[in-house]
């Protein structure tokens, strides 16, 4: 059985791509095999992390989405080196192109092609997870994302700014029915006590948290040269990742 | 430390001469001198802190040494400032009334060079002493009363800083309040940042409208009818934009 899981949050930079590239990196140690979607089709920035370089790519998910390719056409192998076993990952990147944003944001697409895309994808590599990186707020494809994930992971800071939208994105996701649906709380300053925030957001929210990671200046130092779960495998934040990840899965 | 003989010393003296001699004869041994005409010049001083031992001549013009030795005693802030009575009245019954009247020491005039240095070095020395013990009583009662306020949590760490400058135990000691009181109000403020940004208020009126603004539409309502056997892995068109 394979699992489609997003990641998502209500507002941008909350450090979604980076939980989605380590989550997927971390299911390849384990030995799975992981399909990884750039729906940020306005914002794209995950293939950075998984060192993708956008020249050489020819096929992407907007040219999916105007019926130029398959959705496994789009696909490019991007399995973090050290990973063995049989584990391996695959991004769809979204066009980081100035004309190819404007197209999508000037013609749109159709969002049914896109859960069709999943699919596909899904078939074709044989994944065992399907991680579907999402754009901020809650447009049309998310909610296609969210109503097709088996589990839905929400992240946020513990900053005011942060939330209201996830309360707005609590309540649809349930109304979506989603079976596992949980918090991540990123970014969390130092001096922070991590049970406190943690049964403090799980009070707010009525909504499991699975898991409270720190601030990490490494993390923010790495994040555009490499995956910080490869980089750092025992570094407490990848422990945070760790924990993620399985709680997504079972 | 009881070799501590620097300091200021006060001549006071009607006689010229003799006020040169012994500003001469005090310099030469490393001392400040700073000199008085007469009783009420010498008070008139004395009233500015500075003086660390007074060499007193009884004869004077206006205000005589009796006097000014009774005046220092009564004076809280003059008590402690040593008095050697220089005097050309050689006789016993005056060193008495001195001494009685407060004065350390009693030298006939003339007077002994070499017994003059070394009273005045005793003295000085008694004098640093007592200024040390002052000094370390009145830093004591600080560090107490830091304790307290340490205790009541108005301790403010830089009314220590005069004492944590020590290198002794006492200094070691006022060190630590202020490290300890810098660390209690650091994590108070870390906690006060924190309840802060902890406080979650959502506002629910205004969330309820943004829900509906996105549930309340067709594609919703179709995403929602076919949310599970979308996850059952059916193939659905939804309508696009
Ligand atoms: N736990 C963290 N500690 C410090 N910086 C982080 C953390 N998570 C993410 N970041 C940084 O925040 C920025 C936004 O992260 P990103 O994953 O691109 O967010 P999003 O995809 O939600 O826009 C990046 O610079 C990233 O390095
Ligand atoms: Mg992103």
């Amino acid at each position: 059985m394979s699992r489609i899981v997003s990641i998502h949050s209500f507002r941008g930079g909350t450090g979604k791509s980076n939980t989605t590239a380590n989550v997927a990196a971390i299911l390849a140690a384990q030995g799975r095999r992981v399909g990884v979607v750039d729906t940020d089709i306005l914002s794209p920035g995950i293939h950075v992390l998984f060192g993708l370089d956008q020249d050489a790519v020819g096929n992407s998910l907007n040219t999916y989405l105007w019926g130029q390719c398959t959705m496994p056409e789009a696909a490019y192998e991007v399995t973090p080196p050290g990973v063995g076993g049989g584990g391996r990952v695959w991004l769809v990147p979204s066009s980081v192109a100035p004309q190819d944003i404007a197209r999508v944001m000037h013609d749109g697409y159709d969002v049914g092609r896109l859960g069709d895309g999943f699919r596909a994808l899904v078939d074709a590599l044989d994944l065992d997870v399907l991680i579907l990186d999402t754009h901020p707020g809650l447009n049309e494809e998310t909610l296609l994302a969210i109503a097709m994930s088996d589990a839905l992971a929400i992240v946020l800071r513990p900053d005011h700014q942060d939330y209201e939208g996830t309360q707005v994105t609590v309540t649809v996701a349930r109304k979506l029915a989603v079976p596992t649906m949980v918090l991540v709380v990123n970014k969390t300053p130092a001096v922070f006590d991590e049970d406190e925030v943690r049964e403090r957001v799980e009070k707010a929210y009525e909504c499991r948290v699975a898991t409270v990671v720190p601030h990490s200046d490494e993390l923010m130092a790495l994040s555009s040269a490499g995956l910080f779960a490869v980089g750092f495998p025992d570094h407490p934040v990848t422990d945070r990742y760790r924990a993620l990840a399985a709680d997504l899965m079972s | 430390m009881t070799d501590q003989r620097t300091g200021t010393v006060l001549v006071v003296d009607d006689d010229p001469t003799n006020r040169l001699l012994l500003r001469r004869g005090l310099e030469r041994e490393g001392l400040q001198v700073e000199t008085a005409v007469d009783g009420v010049e010498a008070l008139d001083r004395l009233a500015a802190p500075g003086i660390d031992l007074v060499l007193l001549d009884l004869l004077m013009p206006r205000l005589d040494g009796h006097e000014v030795l009774a005046r220092m005693r009564a004076d809280a802030r003059l008590r402690h400032v040593p008095v050697i009575v220089v005097s050309g009245a050689d006789d016993t019954a005056e060193a008495v009334r001195c001494i009685e009247l407060g004065a350390e020491d009693f030298l006939p005039k003339p007077f002994d060079p070499v017994l003059l240095r070394a009273r005045i070095g005793a003295s000085l020395s008694r004098k640093w002493l007592r200024d040390v013990e002052q000094d370390y009583l009145q830093q004591v009662g600080l560090v107490l009363r830091a304790a307290g306020e340490v205790e009541a949590g108005t301790f403010e760490p830089t009314t220590l800083d005069a004492v944590a400058g020590r290198d002794d135990a006492l200094g070691g000691l006022a060190r630590t309040f202020q490290t300890m009181a810098r660390e209690v109000r650091a994590r108070e403020r870390r906690l006060e940042q924190q309840v802060g940004a902890l406080r979650i208020e959502i506002d629910q009126a205004r969330t309820a409208r943004q829900v509906a603004e996105i549930t309340e539409t067709d594609y919703f309502a179709d995403l929602q009818r076919k949310a599970a056997s979308l996850r059952g892995g059916g193939h659905i068109r939804t309508e696009g934009p």
